[in-house]
Formats: C-alpha cells, sequence, structure tokens
C-alpha cells in the first residue's frame, strides 16, 4: 500500500461485519462487499434487515451515528442506488465530527 | 285471528325495533383490478344490499365480475390500451422488490389507472347516481370523481400499512408520493388533496389487536376489522385429502409462479414434518412434492381455513387477516410492498414470525413452522386479535358506518 494514501478501512470493515451477520454468510460467498456494493441490486436487502442493520449500527456506534437520519435525507433515487460507500462515508463523517 | 289481521305486515315497531331503517341509499364501489382489493367490497356491498340499499361497483370487468355476487351491477371501466400495459407492468413488477417496487407502483401503476379509470368512473357516477362512493384506496379514480361530483366518499382500506404511516422515515419519498397525487389531481381541476384517506371515511379492515395503538385516529377512522363473507367459491377442492393438522402455503393470488424459490424451500421444510400442507402453486411450480404436500393453482381460502392449524403466506393483508380471524398463527415471508409492514404487525402482536423471503432455507422454515404450530403463545394471540376482530363488526360495522355518510 502506498503509505503516502493510507485509507482506513476500520469502518469498512465493521458494517461488512454487520451485513454478513445480517444477510448470513451463505449469501455474500459470491459478493466481495466493498464501498461500491449496492444495498438493493448487489446485496437484495430485504426491509427487514435494514432494520436489522439500523439496530447494530446503534449498538455499535451508540448515539455518534444516526442511522435514521441518515435514511430521512435520501430520496428515493438515492434509497434504490445507495451504495456500501455512502453509509462508510456518512458513519466516518459523523465519526470525525464527534472526535472534534 | 281475522284474515285481515294475518295480511296485515308487522311494522318494524310492533317487532320492537325502536329505529326504523334509513330510506335506501345508493353506493357506488370503485376498485382497482386486484383481487384482494375486490373482495373487501363484496362483502361490505352484500350487507349493504342485504339492508335494502342499491349497490353497484366499477371497475375492470375481466377481473371484478367472477369476483361478484351473481345478479350484482358492474359498471365496466376499461382502458385497452392500459389493458395491454397492465399484463406487462404485472410481469415486471414481480421481478422488482423494495424502494424500486414502490417507485414503480406509483409511475406505472397507481397513476396510469387512475386516469385510465376516470372516464368509466364518471360515466359510472352518471348512470347510476350514488349517494355515496366507496373508493379503494388504491383506484385513486374513485376519489378524485367523487370528489369532482361533490359527493359523500368513503376509502376502503384493504390494507392497514398506509394508516401507519410507513414513509415517515423518508420523508423526500413521502414528498414525492404527494407531488404524484397534486400531478394527478390537476388535470381534472382539483386542489391537491391526498386521495388516500377520505376527509368523510376511512374504513380500515382490522383492528388495534393486530396494527397497535389507534386511539390518535380522528373519528372517521373506522376500525371494522376483516370484512369476510364473499362467495366461497368452494367446489373442486379434495376435502377427503384432509386427514389430520393441515398448514396453508400460499403467495397469493399475484405472486405464483415469482416465489418458486419459495415453494421449493417450504416444501423441503415440512417434509418430514407431521403435517398436511396445502400449497397455492401454479402448476408446475413444485417439483417433486413430498406426499404431505398438496399443490392447487386455487383454493377456496375461507372454507379451507377452519380445517387448518397454522397458515404461510407473504402477508397480504387479506390472507394474513382470514387466518387471524380463524385464529390461525403465522409465518410470514413478507415479499414487497406493504407486505414487509403487516408482517411487522403480526410478529409485533406476538401471532407469528417472520422469515426472510428471498433468504430462508428449509431449516429455518421448519422451525418458524413448528414453533407457530407447537407453542401456545403465537396460538393465543391469534386467537385474542380473532376476538377483537370478531368484536369489531366487519361488514355490518362497515354498512353502518357508510349509511351515516348520506
Amino acid at each position: 500500500m502506498d503509505m503516502g494514501a493510507v485509507v482506513d478501512n476500520d469502518v469498512l470493515d465493521e458494517v461488512v461485519r454487520m451485513l454478513v451477520d445480517v444477510i448470513g454468510e451463505d449469501f455474500l460467498l459470491d459478493v466481495e462487499v466493498g464501498r461500491g456494493t449496492t444495498f438493493n441490486e448487489d446485496l437484495a436487502m430485504e426491509s427487514i434487515e435494514f432494520v436489522a442493520l439500523a439496530e447494530r449500527l446503534q449498538q455499535v456506534y451508540q448515539g455518534r451515528v444516526d442511522f435514521a437520519a441518515f435514511v430521512a435525507g435520501l430520496d428515493l433515487d438515492e434509497i434504490m442506488t445507495m451504495r456500501v460507500g455512502d453509509l462508510v462515508a456518512h458513519i466516518e463523517s459523523r465519526l470525525t465530527a464527534s472526535a472534534a | 285471528m281475522t284474515m285481515v289481521r294475518r295480511a296485515k305486515m308487522p311494522t318494524l315497531q310492533d317487532l320492537g325495533v325502536k329505529n326504523i331503517a334509513p330510506p335506501a341509499k345508493r353506493f357506488l364501489f370503485v376498485v382497482p383490478p386486484l383481487t384482494g382489493h375486490i373482495n373487501p367490497t363484496v362483502a361490505v356491498g352484500a350487507e349493504l344490499a342485504r339492508r335494502g340499499h342499491e349497490v353497484a361497483w366499477a371497475g375492470h370487468p375481466e377481473v371484478v365480475g367472477p369476483l361478484l355476487e351473481p345478479g350484482s351491477v358492474l359498471y365496466p371501466v376499461r382502458d385497452e390500451a392500459l389493458a395491454d400495459r397492465l399484463e406487462t407492468a404485472r410481469a415486471e413488477w414481480l421481478g422488482l422488490r423494495g424502494p424500486a417496487a414502490l417507485q414503480f407502483l406509483w409511475e406505472e401503476f397507481l397513476v396510469p389507472l387512475g386516469h385510465a379509470m376516470m372516464p368509466g368512473v364518471e360515466a359510472a357516477i352518471e348512470a347510476f347516481r350514488p349517494d355515496v362512493v366507496v373508493t379503494d384506496q388504491q383506484a385513486l379514480a374513485g376519489a378524485a370523481a367523487a370528489r369532482r361530483n361533490d359527493l359523500p366518499w368513503a376509502t376502503s382500506a384493504t390494507t392497514s400499512a398506509e394508516l401507519t404511516d410507513p414513509l415517515a422515515g423518508v420523508p423526500k419519498v413521502a414528498d414525492w408520493v404527494s407531488g404524484l397525487l397534486a400531478g394527478f389531481q390537476r388535470p381534472y381541476g382539483l386542489e391537491a388533496f391526498d386521495l388516500r384517506f377520505s376527509d368523510h371515511l376511512v374504513l380500515a379492515f382490522s383492528t388495534a389487536a393486530l396494527i397497535g395503538d389507534t386511539s390518535e385516529f380522528p373519528d372517521h377512522y373506522a376500525f371494522v376489522g376483516p370484512a369476510l363473507g364473499r362467495p366461497s367459491g368452494g367446489t373442486g377442492f379434495p376435502w377427503e385429502w384432509l386427514s389430520g393438522p393441515a398448514i396453508l402455503v400460499t403467495l397469493g393470488t399475484v405472486n405464483g409462479s415469482a416465489g418458486e424459490r419459495f415453494f421449493q424451500v417450504a416444501a423441503d421444510a415440512v417434509r418430514d414434518l407431521d403435517v398436511q400442507a396445502v400449497f397455492v402453486a401454479p402448476d408446475g411450480v413444485l417439483i417433486d412434492a413430498p406426499p404431505n404436500v398438496l399443490v392447487r393453482p386455487y383454493v377456496p381460502q375461507l372454507d379451507l381455513l377452519p380445517h387448518l392449524s397454522a397458515v404461510v403466506t407473504h402477508g397480504g393483508h387479506n390472507t394474513v387477516c382470514e387466518a387471524l380471524a380463524h385464529g390461525l398463527p403465522l409465518v410470514v415471508a413478507p415479499i414487497r410492498d406493504d407486505q414487509p409492514v403487516i408482517a411487522g404487525q403480526v410478529e409485533a402482536a406476538g401471532a407469528g414470525v417472520t422469515v426472510m423471503f428471498s433468504r430462508v432455507q428449509a431449516p429455518e422454515l421448519r422451525e418458524a413452522i413448528t414453533q407457530v404450530l407447537t407453542g401456545d403463545a403465537h396460538r393465543a394471540a391469534a386467537r385474542r386479535i380473532r376476538d377483537s376482530f370478531a368484536a369489531a363488526g366487519g361488514a355490518s360495522a362497515a354498512a353502518d358506518r357508510l349509511e351515516k355518510l348520506t
């Protein structure tokens, strides 16, 4: 890795762990989950799974990340095309903000 | 007793009835071409007719006609161009879920359907001269035409999902729906109004026992419980096949072939269970069905439910409420639209468990079925809901409220 541009993947790794937890390992065998993975098309997330993901985000990040507020800011197109990276970027920005 | 006295009809007062029946009124039901949305109106319409009122329907004859009681009055609402598109649309819709299904529902189905139905509904109003229009929540034309004609109108909320404001968490999506509704009404010279909710009467075919606290709703929301009592259509079912505890596995009237994987999983799930299972599935969808599984493309569901112990369903509102009206616990595998909301209601009420439609495997589904069959808690909750439904009055309560509208 080019040490001049270290990418901190802690949040991505955490989100992927949650997704494995929520969706189940069996369904992610063929999918390499990364920032470009879409929730709807690639992961075929069920609405119940979104709720489960929100609960895990709440557990892990407590009040620092508000998934409901994040989703509330999205329009239908954004929801349909939302990628893992969008959520990760949101979490990272919230963590940076709360650390500042 | 003299002949004269014998010939005299007793009046209602003679019979001890204090309130004389109100004069007959005319009720027009406006329905979309969706079985689940038509069925409750059939029961309510029959009750109104029994009370001496004039009742008619406006809808697509090829879908609505077969569901009505023989002799019912049906004003055909048909648009050839849309009819062709509906078939294609339905096929496309079956491949969609989540937000994509929501977008498709509004942009490709509800709004075009509303425009296509508008001339037929206005013609039906002109011809039938109803005192009240009862319109399904998804038949926008019924609400718009009633408002244009200054008629009292009621919303028939076939599913209770919209009442719980499922888009509250996504305000931009809720605004998008409002925008589509406003755009729909503009060509008819109507001010923007939320056509999903009548300001006269909203009939909700559920109760607080299932959907949760309803005390915050205004008085014109009537939670009447399911309106059952449609024609049974119970011929041709091999009743002799049922020999012990049995469950129903159904994905409703529109999802049949899209549920191929689920049906296969469900067949594997019940294979080793000591229970019979009636699958409502199109021919050819299920290969190698075990001997305790009966596959039928259609079943007389209301006649079948009293013989069953549990129901596995996609969470269509009618099937869920019909099962609960019989005190049966549920396994719900929601696919799209309102189904995740209804599944959530069932789980929160304690009357069943939810599984993931697209991911569930046989062991998990077997466990879920076993749980609702053998545990007492789910059955007890289902019976509580059954009792609340019975107390709510169903079609009779709906008719009471509709009579007061005129």
